[in-house]
C-alpha cells in the first residue's frame, strides 16, 4: 500500500487529497446541521448505501472496462436478485439464518447463470458493434423488468426480518445502530478487499487489467480472453443479485429498484473514471454518503427529499466539468 | 422503364434552357413522387376514416371513428418526428444520447410556466442569465469569440423581443422561448461532454434528463411545475390551438397543421443531411479522426447537429402536448419513455435511413392503438394455428436451435459442400423468433399463476403486453436485423442493382468480343 | 497475381515453417489483403518489406487472427492455422510484438511478462535468456510499464513474447520512433535472438531491415510483388529504388 501512494501521479494525488476534502466537509456540515446523533445515523446509512451502490457498480465498471459494453441490464440484475431472493426467503421454511443464506445462494446462482446466457448468447454476438449492445442491454433490463413484474406482480414488497443472527441493535458514542446495516457494510468491506484482490495478486486479476487496456493483445499472448468475458460478466451479474437480495431485510423489493441503483452505478463509475477498479470504490463512498447527507438535508429544510434525488446527478455533472474522465479515470480525447 | 422513356424524351428537347427546366421538374417528380403521394394519404386520411367507420370528420359531438384516428394518427406523426430527430443524432451523427426526453418535453413546461409566472420585471434578469450560460457555454465549447459574440447578441436580441416588457408572455412567445432554450440545453451538455468519448455522452445525457424528470416529478416544486399531476394549461391556449373538440377546439385544423409540420422536418432533416454540412456530419460520424484531418472542427459539427436535433425534438414536443387530452404538461414527458420509444423506432426502421423512423413509428403506433383492446386466452390460436401450448413447444425447438445454431450451421454447410454457411441467417432469425415467443409464453404462464386462476380462461389484454413486447422488439432488432427495415430494403435494393449491372457488363462485354471483328471495318 | 518473380521457394527444400499462401483480408468493406504470399525458412530472420499502407501489419495481424483472412491459406509448422481463434494460434508457438509496442502499462514489468507465461514456470526457465537480452528490464522489475521509456517497453514487449517456447516471433516495426543508439540495441538483440527462434520482421527502415534480414518479402497495395534473398536485393539497386523507393 505505501508503494501505491508513493508512485502516484500528481493527479492522482490531487483526486485522492479532493476527495478526502470532500468526505471531510460532508461530515463537517452533516454534524453542523444534524448534530451528532442524527449525524451519526446519517453517515451509517451513508456508508451502508456506498456498498451497496459498490456491489453494482464495482460491477458495471468491470463489464465496461474489460468488454467495453456498458451494462444497462446492470440495474435489472439487481431486481432479480432481490425478487427471487425474497421469493427464497419468504418460502424456504429453515431457521432464518439458513434460509437467507439460501436466499442468497438462490439470488446469486441464478443471477450469475442469467449473466452468463446473456453474455453467451446475445453480447458476445455483437463484439464488432458496441453501439449495439447498449442498445441491447437496455432492451434486455425492459424485458426483465417486466418478467419480475409479471412472476412477483406489481405490488411492493414488505422488507423481510432480517436473519436472527444480524438482528437487533448495537451501542456506539453513545447511537443506537441496526447490526444488519452493519452486516452489509461488512459485507461490502469484505468484497471490495475480495475483489481488489483477485485483481492485484491472481493471474486471473492480472490478465482482466490487461484486458481492460487492450484484450487484442492479451488474446494475441495465448489466453482464451472470450472465457475471461464471460467470468467478468458473471461476475458483475453476481455482485448485483448479491446487492439486491441483501436489500430485502433492509427496504423489501420493488420495481424501480433496478432504475434507481442502475443511475446511482452509472454516476458511481463516471465520478470514478471508466474502468478503474480503485476510483470506482473511492466514488462509492462519495455517492453514497452524498445521497444519504442530502437526503437527510433535504428532509429537514424542505420536507421533502428532491435533493437526494439531484444532489448525486449534480455531482457527477460537476466532476465531469473539472475531471472530465472522471477522478481516477485514463485521460482522454 | 417509364423512368428511362421519360428521361430519354427529355433528352429531345431542342431547346437548352427547356431541356434542363424539363429535366429538373422531370428529376423531382420522380424523386419526390412516393413523398407526395404520401402526404396526400394523410391529408386525406380523416375522411377516408370517415367513409370505412361511417362517421363525421367533423361532428357536433367529438365522437366517432375519424376524429378518434386523427387525434391517434397526429399523436403518431408527432412520434415518428421525435423519431427523426433522433435519427439525426444517432443514425446520422452517431450520437447516442439517452436524454432526447429532456427536449421533447422541456417545451411545455418552458411555455407554460412562462405564461403563468412570467412578470415583465423579469426580463432583465433573464436575459442577464443568458449571458452568463453564453459565457460558460463559449468557455466550454472553446468556440472563437466572434462567432460566439454574434450568437450571443442574436440570442439576446430574440430574447428580447419574445419577452415583453408589459403584460404577460403569449403562447408564440413562450414557444419561442422554449425553442432558445432548447438550443442553449443542447449547447451545454453537447460542450460539456461531446469532446469525450461517446459512453460519456449516452450517461451524461441520461443523467441530465434525469435531473429534470426528478425536478418535475417533486413535491418541492410543486407550486411552479405541479408535481406528478402536471401543469394545467387550458386556460392559457387559444382555441385556435386546441385540438380537443369539446369547446370550440378545431381538430381537423390541428390536425392538418401537424400534417404540414411532418412534412416540414422531414423536408429540412432531408436537406441538412444532403447539404455540406450534412456530408461533413456524415464524414465525422464514419471517421471522426479523418474528418478532422481534412480541416473539419469535427466538435463544431456535432454540436450544429445537437442543436438542430433538439429543437426539432422540442417543437415536435410542444405540438404532442397540444393534442394530449388531459391538458396538461405532465413529467411522463421528460421520462425515459420518450427516450426509449425513438431510439426503438430508429432501430427498428433503419439507422441512418430517412423513412425508417417514419415506417416504424406508423407500423408500431398504429398497431399498438388498433391491437390495444383486443384480447386472447390461452385457448385461442394464434394466428388461427397453434394454441399457446403448442407455440411453446414450438419455441422450445427454436431455442435448442439457437442455443446449437453454430453446429447446426457447420453440419448444413458440411451436407452441402460449399464453404459458406447457407442460409445461416435464416435459421438465426427463425431461432431467436422462437426464442422470443417462448419468452412471452413464459411471461404469460407467469402472470396467470401469479394471478392464480385458470391458464385456459385467463383473458390477456394486448396492452398490458406492449413493455415486454418493446423489450423484444429491442433485442430481436439488434440481433437479427441491425439494419432495420428500411436499412435491409435498402441494402437488398442496392446489391439487386450491382448485380444487374455486372450482369449488363459482362454481357456487353461478351457481346463485344463477338462483334469486335465486324466492328473493325464499320470505323 | 503474385507479380514476375512469383514467390520462389526459397527455403531451399525443407518446408518452410510458416507458409502464406495468397491471402485475402478485409477490415470491414475494404479489401486490405489482395493475395499475399509470405514463407518463413525455419531458423532466419524474414523482413516484409513495403511502402506505407501496403499492408504489412495487416499480414501479421492476419497470420496472429486478428484480422482473418477470407480466402487463402496459412500454414505453420505443416499445419493449417487459419480459422483458429488467436489465441489458439499463439498457443501453437507463435509471439507476437505488435507496431506500437503495446504494453500493458497499468501491470508492472514483471506482471507483464508473467501474463504472456504458457506454463507455470515459463519466466523462471527463460530468465537467464530474457535478462540476457534486456539487462535493462531486471532493474525495473517492479515499476509499471507506463512509467517505462519507449525503448525500454519496446524491449519489454519483444521480452513478452519470448517468456513461452515460441517457434516464430512476428515482430511488428521494432525500430519505430527509436534514437539511434537504441536501434542500435534492439538490432542487437534481435539478431541474438534469433539463434533461438524464427523471426519474421516488419521494417519500414530499410538499413535495418537490410542488416537484419536473410531473406525478404515485398508487398505492394496488399499483394506479394517479390521474395528472395536478401543479398540479391541489396545489391540490385533498380529494385530497391523501384519497390520501396530508397536510393
Amino acid at each position: 500500500m505505501p508503494g501505491y501512494f508513493a508512485r502516484l501521479t500528481p493527479r492522482y494525488r490531487r483526486s485522492w487529497a479532493l476527495v478526502a476534502a470532500y468526505l471531510a466537509f460532508l461530515v463537517l456540515i452533516s454534524l453542523i446541521d444534524f448534530g451528532g446523533n442524527t449525524a451519526g445515523q446519517t453517515l451509517f446509512r451513508g456508508l451502508m448505501l456506498s456498498m451497496l451502490i459498490f456491489l453494482v457498480a464495482s460491477g458495471l465498471s468491470l463489464i465496461f472496462g474489460l468488454l467495453d459494453v456498458l451494462n444497462f441490464a446492470q440495474g435489472a440484475f439487481v431486481l432479480v436478485g432481490a425478487y427471487i431472493g425474497y421469493a427464497t426467503y419468504q418460502s424456504v421454511e429453515l431457521s432464518s439464518t439458513y434460509s437467507f443464506l439460501a436466499a442468497v445462494g438462490a439470488a446469486v446462482v441464478s443471477v450469475g447463470l442469467l449473466g452468463a446466457v446473456i453474455e453467451t448468447g446475445l453480447i458476445r454476438p455483437l463484439y464488432a458493434r458496441p453501439v449495439f449492445q447498449i442498445v441491447l442491454t437496455f432492451g434486455l433490463g425492459a424485458i426483465l423488468l417486466d418478467l419480475v413484474q409479471r412472476i412477483y406482480g406489481p405490488q411492493p414488497k414488505q422488507p423481510l426480518a432480517p436473519p436472527e443472527l444480524f438482528r437487533g441493535t448495537f451501542y456506539l458514542f453513545g447511537q443506537s445502530l441496526s447490526i444488519y446495516r452493519l452486516f452489509i457494510i461488512g459485507l461490502g468491506l469484505v468484497i471490495m478487499v475480495a475483489v481488489g484482490l483477485l485483481l492485484n495478486r491472481t493471474r486471473l486479476g492480472i490478465i482482466i487489467r490487461a484486458g481492460v487496456q487492450d484484450a487484442e493483445m492479451v488474446q494475441a499472448l495465448g489466453i482464451n480472453v472470450r472465457r475471461v468475458f464471460t467470468f467478468v460478466f458473471v461476475l458483475g451479474a453476481v455482485l448485483a443479485g448479491l446487492a439486491g437480495i441483501v436489500l430485502v431485510p433492509y427496504q423489501g423489493a420493488t420495481l424501480d429498484l433496478g432504475n434507481q441503483f442502475l443511475i446511482l452505478a452509472i454516476v458511481v463509475v463516471v465520478i470514478g473514471g471508466m474502468g478503474s477498479y480503485e476510483g470506482t470504490a473511492v466514488a462509492s463512498f462519495i455517492v453514497g454518503l452524498t445521497r444519504a447527507v442530502a437526503e437527510q438535508m433535504s428532509l429537514k429544510h424542505f420536507d421533502a427529499p428532491v435533493l437526494a434525488e439531484t444532489s448525486i446527478l449534480i455531482l457527477m455533472i460537476v466532476v465531469l466539468l473539472v475531471q472530465p474522465s472522471g477522478l481516477f479515470g485514463r485521460e482522454e480525447s | 422503364m417509364i423512368e428511362r422513356a421519360v428521361y430519354r424524351r427529355v433528352e429531345r428537347i431542342e431547346n437548352p434552357t427547356g431541356r434542363k427546366l424539363a429535366a429538373g421538374l422531370v428529376r423531382l417528380v420522380l424523386e419526390n413522387w412516393f413523398y407526395a403521394l404520401f402526404f396526400v394519404l394523410l391529408w386525406r386520411f380523416p375522411y377516408l376514416v370517415a367513409d370505412l367507420t361511417d362517421s363525421e370528420v367533423m361532428p357536433q359531438r367529438p365522437t366517432g371513428g375519424s376524429v378518434f384516428w386523427q387525434s391517434v394518427m397526429a399523436q403518431t406523426l408527432l412520434i415518428a418526428c421525435l423519431a427523426m430527430s433522433y435519427n439525426v443524432l444517432f443514425g446520422f451523427g452517431g450520437i447516442i444520447s439517452f436524454g432526447h426526453a429532456l427536449f421533447f418535453g422541456i417545451g411545455g413546461y418552458t411555455t407554460f410556466i412562462l405564461m403563468r409566472e412570467y412578470e415583465p420585471g423579469a426580463r432583465w434578469p433573464v436575459l442577464a442569465g443568458f449571458a452568463a450560460l453564453v459565457v460558460v457555454i463559449g468557455a466550454l465549447a472553446r468556440i472563437p469569440w466572434r462567432r460566439l459574440a454574434l450568437a450571443a447578441l442574436v440570442g439576446a436580441a430574440l430574447l428580447y423581443l419574445l419577452l415583453p416588457g408589459s403584460g404577460g408572455v403569449s403562447v408564440y412567445q413562450g414557444f419561442g422561448v422554449a425553442v432558445l432554450l432548447s438550443v442553449a440545453l443542447s449547447l451545454l451538455s453537447g460542450a460539456v461532454t461531446l469532446r469525450l468519448r461517446g459512453v460519456y455522452f449516452a450517461m451524461f445525457t441520461l443523467a441530465l434528463a434525469e435531473v429534470f424528470w426528478v425536478l418535475a416529478k417533486s413535491g418541492t416544486l410543486r407550486a411552479l411545475t405541479g408535481a406528478e399531476d402536471g401543469l394545467p394549461f387550458r386556460d392559457l391556449i387559444p382555441d385556435a390551438l386546441n385540438p380537443t373538440p369539446t369547446a370550440g377546439g378545431n381538430r381537423l385544423a390541428m390536425y392538418r397543421v401537424t400534417v404540414i409540420f411532418f412534412a416540414l422536418v422531414f423536408l429540412a432533416i432531408r436537406r441538412y443531411i444532403n447539404s455540406p454540412v450534412g456530408r461533413v456530419i456524415v464524414a465525422v460520424r464514419d471517421n471522426e479522426q479523418r474528418a478532422r484531418a481534412i480541416g473539419y472542427n469535427a466538435f463544431h459539427y456535432k454540436l450544429l447537429t445537437m442543436v438542430f436535433a433538439g429543437v426539432l425534438a422540442t417543437l415536435s414536443g410542444l405540438l404532442f402536448v397540444l393534442w394530449g387530452s388531459a391538458k396538461r404538461v405532465d413529467p411522463t414527458l421528460l421520462s425515459l419513455n420518450y427516450t426509449v420509444e425513438p431510439l426503438l423506432l430508429t432501430l427498428i426502421g433503419g439507422v441512418g435511413t430517412l423513412t425508417g423512423p417514419v415506417v416504424a413509428a406508423l407500423g408500431l403506433e398504429l398497431g399498438r392503438t388498433y391491437l390495444r383492446e383486443e384480447t386472447f386466452t390461452f385457448s385461442t390460436r394464434l394466428f388461427g394455428l397453434l394454441s399457446l401450448w403448442q407455440a411453446l413447444w414450438v419455441a422450445g425447438f427454436a431455442l435448442f436451435f439457437y442455443v446449437f445454431r453454430r453446429g447446426l450451421r457447420r453440419g448444413v454447410a458440411r451436407a452441402l459442400g460449399a464453404g459458406r454457411d447457407p442460409g445461416s441467417r435464416a435459421v438465426t432469425l427463425a431461432a431467436g423468433a422462437g426464442a422470443a415467443a417462448a419468452l412471452i409464453v413464459v411471461a404469460l404462464v407467469a402472470q396467470a399463476i401469479y394471478a392464480e386462476t385458470d391458464l385456459d380462461t385467463y383473458v390477456y389484454k394486448v396492452a398490458d403486453l406492449w413493455q415486454l413486447f418493446q423489450g423484444m422488439l429491442f433485442v430481436l432488432v439488434v440481433m437479427l436485423l441491425p439494419h432495420g427495415i428500411v436499412g435491409t430494403w435498402n441494402r437488398w435494393w442496392f446489391n439487386r442493382r450491382l448485380r444487374r449491372m455486372a450482369r449488363q457488363a459482362a454481357a456487353r462485354a461478351a457481346g463485344a468480343e463477338t462483334a469486335e471483328p465486324s466492328g473493325g471495318h464499320e470505323a | 497475381m503474385t507479380g514476375p518473380a512469383a514467390a520462389p521457394n526459397h527455403g531451399a527444400g525443407a518446408p518452410p515453417l510458416l507458409d502464406v499462401e495468397q491471402i485475402h483480408t478485409f477490415i470491414g468493406e475494404f479489401h486490405i489483403l489482395q493475395g499475399v504470399s509470405v514463407q518463413v525458412p525455419r531458423g532466419s530472420i524474414t523482413v516484409l518489406l513495403g511502402r506505407n499502407g501496403a499492408g504489412k501489419t495487416t499480414t501479421l495481424r492476419s497470420i496472429m487472427g486478428l484480422n482473418p483472412p477470407r480466402a487463402g491459406q496459412i500454414r505453420f509448422a505443416g499445419q493449417s492455422i487459419h480459422r483458429l481463434r488467436p489465441h489458439q494460434i499463439a498457443q501453437r508457438g507463435i509471439g507476437y510484438v505488435p507496431e506500437k509496442r503495446i504494453i500493458f502499462r497499468d501491470l508492472t514489468v514483471g506482471q507483464n511478462l508473467q501474463i504472456a507465461e504458457r506454463q507455470k514456470g515459463d519466466l523462471a526457465r527463460k530468465a537467464d535468456l530474457i535478462f540476457g537480452l534486456f539487462p535493462d528490464l531486471h532493474r525495473l522489475y517492479d515499476l509499471p510499464g507506463g512509467h517505462l521509456s519507449g525503448g525500454q517497453q519496446q524491449m519489454l514487449a519483444i521480452a513478452r513474447a519470448l517468456v513461452p517456447d515460441n517457434a516464430l516471433l512476428l515482430i511488428d516495426e521494432p525500430s519505430e520512433g527509436l534514437a539511434p543508439v537504441l536501434i542500435e540495441q534492439m538490432m542487437d538483440a534481435i539478431r541474438r535472438l534469433s539463434a533461438h527462434t524464427t523471426v519474421l520482421l516488419v521494417e519500414q527502415n530499410f538499413q535495418v531491415a537490410s542488416r537484419l534480414a536473410e531473406h525478404y518479402v515485398i508487398i505492394e497495395e496488399g499483394a506479394t510483388v517479390r521474395a528472395g534473398r536478401m543479398a540479391d536485393l541489396v545489391s540490385d539497386k533498380q529494385l530497391i529504388k523501384t519497390y520501396l523507393g530508397v536510393a
